[in-house]
C-alpha cells in the first residue's frame, strides 16, 4: 500500500478519491461504499426540503457518522449568484469553507459556464471560501480560475454521469504542465476504475467521482476497486512511467537463444 | 395574513414574522438548514431582525446526496 499523504484546502489527506454521495441503490449502500472506499472527501448537496419531510435528517447523519470531510456542492446552479447563495448556504449548514463551485451552462451536456464559474470563484475566493471549481478541460479558463486565486482545479474527464473516461487527455495534461503547483482534480465522466489510474498517471492530484461507483452492479465492490484504481495510477506517475519506442523490444535475453532460432 | 412563496409553494403565514418565527410555524422539523430570502443568503445571526414581507420568496435548503 503506498502511505504517501496531500494536503487539499487546508487538510492532510491519504486517499486521493473524492467520493459523491448520491444515486446509490440505498442509504445503506452509500454508507457501506463510501467506507469500502476509503475515501476522506464526500461531495453533499442543499435542496430544498418542506416542514414535515425530514428526510434529509437520515442522510445527513450517517454522513456526520462518517467523520470524513464534506464537500458541498453548488449542482443545478446556472449563474454565479445563484452558485454564491448556494455556496453561503452550504458554509452555515455543512460549517466549512470549502466549496465544488458548479455553475452549469448547458442543460444538454451540464457543460460548465467558465464566465460565471470564474466570476463566482472570485467572489468566493474575497469572501474566504476555499473553491474547488468544477471546470472544462480548457487550458485558458483553467488559467483564469488560477489567476482570480483557485489553488484548486477541476477539470472534467468527460460530461458529467456519461461515464465515458477522459476524453482529452492531452488537454488535461496540458492544464497539468502548465501548473505544477495548484491541486487538480479530475472531476465527472469517470466510469471505469482504468479511467482513474489514468487521471493519476497523468500526474492528477485526485479524482471525483460518483455515478461510477453508485450506478455500478455492485457498488461496494466497485467502491474497492476505485481505491486500488486511485492508488495503482498514483504509484505508477510517481514510478515514471518508461518511454514509449516505436519498434518492438525483446524483454527476454537473446543471447543463448535455443538451437531452433538457426533454422529460422 | 401575507402570501409568501416558500420552497416554491405560495403559503400564507401572519404578518410581522421574522424567519425565526416563520420556521416555527412551519413546524420545520430538519436539523439543518439554510434560509434565502428573495435568492439572498440570510446568516442564522439575521434571523430574528429579518421580517417576512408579502410576496416574499423564500427557500429553505437542507443536506441532500449531491456527486
Amino acid at each position: 500500500m503506498n502511505n504517501d499523504t496531500w494536503e487539499i484546502g487546508g487538510k492532510t489527506l491519504k486517499s486521493r478519491l473524492l467520493i459523491g454521495s448520491a444515486l446509490y441503490p440505498s442509504p445503506a449502500n452509500m454508507e457501506e461504499a463510501i467506507k469500502e472506499s476509503e475515501a476522506q472527501i464526500v461531495t453533499v448537496a442543499l435542496r430544498r426540503q418542506s416542514a414535515g419531510e425530514g428526510g434529509g435528517n437520515n442522510f445527513w447523519n450517517i454522513i456526520k457518522a462518517l467523520n470524513i470531510h464534506v464537500l458541498p456542492n453548488t449542482a443545478g446552479c446556472h449563474s454565479a449568484k445563484e452558485a454564491i447563495t448556494t455556496a453561503q448556504m452550504a458554509r452555515e449548514v455543512f460549517d466549512t469553507n470549502w466549496i465544488k463551485l458548479e455553475v452549469i451552462g448547458d442543460q444538454y451536456n451540464l457543460q460548465p459556464d467558465p464566465f460565471e464559474t470564474v466570476k463566482a470563484a472570485e467572489i468566493l475566493i474575497k469572501d474566504g471560501f476555499e473553491v474547488f471549481p468544477y471546470t472544462t478541460d480548457d487550458l485558458v479558463v483553467a488559467k483564469r480560475l488560477a489567476d482570480v486565486g483557485c489553488k484548486i482545479i477541476m477539470p472534467w474527464g468527460s460530461m458529467i454521469g456519461s461515464g465515458k473516461g477522459l476524453m482529452n487527455p492531452d488537454n488535461l495534461t496540458a492544464i497539468r504542465k502548465q501548473f505544477p503547483d495548484l491541486k487538480l482534480i479530475v472531476d465527472a465522466g469517470i466510469g471505469k476504475p482504468s479511467h482513474a489510474t489514468q487521471a493519476m498517471e497523468l500526474g492528477y492530484d485526485g479524482v471525483l467521482l460518483n455515478s461510477a461507483i453508485a450506478l455500478a452492479q455492485d457498488p461496494v465492490k466497485m467502491a474497492n476497486a476505485f481505491k486500488y484504481a486511485v492508488e495503482a495510477g498514483r504509484l505508477g506517475h510517481e514510478s515514471g512511467v518508461m518511454q514509449e519506442r516505436a519498434f518492438a523490444s525483446p524483454s527476454t535475453p537473446t543471447i543463448g537463444t535455443p538451437f531452433w532460432h538457426q533454422f529460422s | 395574513m401575507i402570501k409568501v412563496s416558500i420552497n416554491g409553494e405560495i403559503k400564507e403565514i401572519k404578518q410581522g414574522l421574522n424567519i425565526s418565527q416563520m420556521i416555527d410555524a412551519l413546524n420545520y422539523t430538519q436539523q439543518g438548514f439554510a434560509v434565502a430570502v428573495n435568492t439572498t443568503f440570510v446568516s442564522i445571526k439575521s434571523y430574528e431582525q429579518t421580517i417576512i414581507n408579502d410576496g416574499d420568496t423564500i427557500d429553505i435548503l437542507a443536506p441532500v446526496q449531491g456527486g
